[in-house]
């Protein structure tokens, strides 16, 4: 097969739909269990663990008095930010511009990609993320004993003293991509996948696909009345004006992954603001 | 004081020096320079490649009959998927099968009872000891004295009733569950029909949090949001099922079954509505005399008019269920609560809610529930299929030194809290290395385990009495037949409904609720001994070994506490270690909520010494019909 047009046409995206989820954990153990994570002896010691997925708990209790209280759970992960995005045609989110060792890059299908044996370890990155979605190994990554069994083969386990952090699973696209070019499909535009939370999500709560195509789940769902995006400033600005004044005075962060929901209070939660 | 020459200051250099480099090497700097070394310019541990393969398995071992798909390179298992849903100790499968510190051939105990002390034994050892003394208890004519407790309903768990049975003991009991108490509370458990409902009114059951089927009520979860379902919960904490409900009514904790007695007051005095249940005349007379609206308003903390509101709601709904058993995984009540929440069942003629029995499951023992039988019970012999009451029952303790004098086995692929008295522990498959109706195993079995319900028919066939009682292999699972009449024993509950009042009303000494609340994975604890799932916890619930229970502002002010104070928790049973406070108004006033799960003795480095568990002090007053104690809500001070 002949390939004419070898352009990237995707732009991954996720959609992660908090009315729906029940804070089962699916997504955590997933995501764990897919990128290798490393198992110390205590992880339940916060600022030890290294983890891509954060199953965040949030409650609006701070304004709210029982029995008018909520509870959400909410997974963060890397939100593949996009920056401004002025003319450079692969975004420039605030890790990547910062990293001495070419470790961290933007790819054009708009994944922030992590390459752990790059990394020299100076935590630039991790200092620039706003998310806190970066982990940093102190410790040398351990699988004690039969642990090592259960390593998926796709995705490296990294040393001590580098960073690590969700890459939308991309090496399952990788797998998806080498098995379709055994089939003869060279068309890079015609392979798509599903993230390990995604596929783990059993209320369907996580919805991941390409931001490029307005016909795509994801692209509908972030364009909903409920999305929003994790304290993205800018989003709140409507004048196009304003937004590109100010979009040439500061970096903005513009992530890929939009959280929905119907609650305003998450919504005010998750955007640092009183009253959307 | 002597010139120093040049001599004698070359001599002190030079011992500066080699004193200087002696202790640099004695101090073991330089070797961890190298091992540094080592790390920074080795290669990580590669994982083995090979040829990608999904499988597909069903579990057998769990009672959802999770459906999985097995991603395997080579011979190794590194993924589980599924589209359906998993229920978490399926999710964790992997964690169980490699895990390291997973028993690898039966154990026999070598030290004093409790001391973890055990050497490999080879099976047949293990099996003809086990056996003869089974036999010797048996000549000896007392078969009654053999006893087992099963994790689960699961088909290991039907197998072992059949087998403990057949050896001529009525002594089978199954760890507290949802299908548990309300079979013993109703005679039979209830079947919903979630997907036709219009209206849910749950009294502290946490649906989406690991009730019920936790995997099946996932789907119902979705099902209920297309269709604008109308759920109210009440609560004394807003957890997620309180924040999806449609409408959350905070309640007092432990007087859920109060509200369902004022619901079903005004239900048969205002609305006129009758229910078909046996003694359905009396019991409705005790809850008339004694639980007027206006007292039930008081003490359950919810104002007359939205008790009336939620009543006609519920009863001019096409088709409402109230549901009952409060908690997730871990799931307590009362026969009164049970029996009066399924009377508004009747109440409204709901057609989501019906009485059925399986034939393999009988749950009919010596003693009405696994509480009572640790409480009053003797046992000479016991089998702990799977199960950890050691850990999980509020009598723990108690059971601990019944287990001492006793001849214990425990099959159990990890060590825990009640494997540790055991005198043998038998290796059990993980589902993934099972062979099922379904499947054959997805990988092979590690070294020398054997699936459960092998062990249990390979024991049945060494056993004189039990010989030819079980099948040698797969076994008919039972059969559900509804149950045909609703009737229910007020004499046995009706003390247990006087008592209500006193147990949630004003106390002294004791000013303050304990209740429980579940954190994701962790469940009622069978999750702590996965790393991943210790990934997973919130800091609000622990961090750096510090455990938090959860509190309201307005209440910790009174009490004097503040974000992060320690605090110390007594019941009438007794105190619970240091723990700290946790601000947050998702709990109710006068409410202290603390995790469920945490503070295992012996269940693995991972799930050992984290946390306290709060069944040591929680209420362990048995009831009489379920026969579990109702240890949902505990009166206890703190300081």
């Amino acid at each position: 097969m002949i390939v004419k047009d070898t352009a990237m046409k995707r732009k991954w995206g996720m959609a992660i739909d908090l009315d729906k989820c029940t804070g089962c954990g699916a997504c955590s153990i997933a995501c764990n269990q897919e990128n290798n994570m490393p198992i110390f002896e205590d992880d339940s010691d916060v600022p030890k663990r290294v983890a891509f997925l954060e199953l965040m708990k949030v409650t609006n209790d701070r304004d709210a008095k029982f029995p008018d209280v909520k509870t959400a759970f909410l997974p963060k992960m890397c939100q593949q930010c996009e920056g401004n995005d002025s003319g450079h045609h692969k975004g420039e989110p605030p890790c990547v511009s910062v990293c001495p060792a070419v470790a961290t890059d933007v790819g054009d299908d708009g994944v922030v990609s992590q390459i752990w044996s790059r990394c020299i370890g100076c935590r630039y990155c991790q200092t620039a993320c706003p998310y806190e979605a970066r982990a940093f190994n102190w410790w040398k990554p351990e699988y004690e004993g039969s642990f090592k069994k259960s390593l998926n083969a796709e995705v490296s386990v990294a040393s001590r003293g580098t960073i690590v952090k969700c890459t939308f699973c991309s090496h399952i696209w990788k797998r998806e991509r080498d098995k379709a070019v055994a089939k003869g499909i060279l068309d890079i535009n015609a392979v798509t996948y599903t993230p390990a939370c995604a596929s783990a999500c059993p209320t369907g709560a996580i919805v991941f696909g390409d931001l490029n195509d307005p016909e795509s789940e994801v692209s509908k769902l972030a364009k909903s009345d409920r999305a929003v995006r994790l304290v993205n400033t800018i989003d709140d600005v409507k004048d196009p004006d304003k937004k590109k004044a100010l979009m040439n005075k500061k970096q903005f962060m513009n992530p890929k992954v939009y959280y929905l929901t119907s609650q305003p209070w998450l919504r005010d939660m998750m955007r640092f603001k009183k009253n959307s | 004081m002597k010139k120093i020459d040049r001599k004698d200051f070359l001599k002190i250099g030079s011992g500066a020096v080699v004193g200087g480099l002696a202790g640099y090497t004695l101090s073991g700097a330089p070797f961890l320079g190298f091992q540094w070394l080592v790390e920074w310019t080795q290669d990580q541990y590669v994982p083995a490649p090979g040829i990608e393969k999904y499988v597909k398995a069903v579990s057998d071992s769990c009672t959802c009959g999770c459906k999985v798909s097995v991603r395997k390179i080579g011979d190794r298992a590194v993924k589980i998927e599924s589209k359906e849903g998993v229920c978490p100790a399926c999710l964790n499968g992997l964690q169980l099968l490699y895990h390291p510190e997973r028993i690898a051939a039966p154990m026999k105990r070598t030290g004093s009872k409790g001391s973890g002390n055990f050497q490999p034994v080879s099976w047949e050892q293990a099996l003809k000891d086990i056996s003869s003394k089974m036999n010797s208890i048996i000549n000896e004519g007392k078969a009654n004295t053999i006893a087992a407790v099963n994790k689960n309903e699961s088909l290991n768990g039907q197998l072992m009733e059949k087998f403990i049975k057949a050896a001529g003991s009525n002594n089978v009991y199954y760890e507290s569950s949802l299908n548990s108490i309300t079979s013993q509370a109703l005679g039979g458990y209830i079947k919903y029909n979630f997907s036709n409902t219009d209206y849910i009114l749950s009294f502290g059951s946490r649906l989406v949090e690991g009730w019920g089927d936790a995997v099946d009520m996932q789907k119902q979860f979705l099902n209920w949001k297309k269709k604008n379902v109308k759920i109210v919960q009440a609560d004394s904490v807003c957890t997620r099922t309180g924040s999806i409900a449609t409408e959350f009514v905070g309640i007092k904790p432990g007087t859920e079954a109060i509200l369902a007695f004022g619901i079903a007051n005004y239900l048969i005095t205002g609305k006129k509505k009758i229910s078909s249940g046996g003694e359905f005349a009396k019991w409705s007379q005790i809850i008339i005399n004694k639980y007027p609206l206006g007292k039930v308003a008081q003490i359950t903390g919810i104002a007359e008019d939205k008790i009336k509101k939620i009543a006609d709601e519920f009863a001019a709904a096409k088709n409402p269920v109230a549901v009952a058993g409060k908690g997730g995984y871990g799931v307590s009540g009362s026969s009164a609560e049970i029996i009066a929440v399924y009377c508004l069942n009747t109440l409204v003629k709901s057609k989501a809610a019906s009485l059925v029995k399986n034939s393999a499951v009988s749950y009919s023992a010596e003693f009405a529930g696994l509480d009572g039988f640790i409480k009053d019970g003797n046992f000479a012999m016991m089998f702990l299929n799977g199960s950890d009451p050691v850990y999980k029952s509020v009598l723990g303790d108690d059971l601990k030194k019944k287990l001492e004098k006793a001849f214990v086995v425990s099959i159990a692929p990890l060590m825990n809290d009640s494997s540790a008295y055991a005198d043998y522990i038998l290796p059990p498959l993980s589902f993934l290395e099972a062979e099922t109706k379904e499947n054959k195993p997805v990988v092979k079995a590690l070294k020398e385990t054997k699936d459960a319900k092998e062990i249990i028919t390979s024991l049945a066939a060494m056993v004189d009495k039990t010989k030819n009682a079980l099948p040698k292999s797969a076994v008919v699972s039972g059969r559900e037949s509804a149950v045909s009449k609703f009737s229910f024993n007020v004499s046995k509950i009706k003390a247990e409904i006087d008592a209500y009042e006193k147990k949630v009303g004003q106390n002294a000494e004791y000013p303050v609720t304990l209740v429980p609340i579940e954190i994701p994975l962790v469940g009622d604890g069978d999750g702590l001994a996965f790393p991943y799932v210790l990934k997973s916890i919130d800091p609000s619930t622990m961090n750096v070994g510090k455990f938090y229970v959860q509190m309201n502002r307005e209440t910790a002010d009174k009490y004097g506490f503040s974000e992060g104070s320690s605090i110390k928790i007594t019941s009438a049973r007794g105190k619970l270690g240091k723990a700290y406070v946790h601000l947050t108004d998702v709990v109710a006033p006068e409410t202290v909520a603390i995790p469920l799960g945490f503070g295992h003795e012996s269940y693995t480095k991972y799930g050992n010494e984290k946390g306290l568990n709060p069944k040591k002090i929680m209420t362990a007053d048995v009831d009489p019909l379920t026969g579990t104690a109702d240890w949902w809500s505990t009166r206890v001070k703190i300081s």
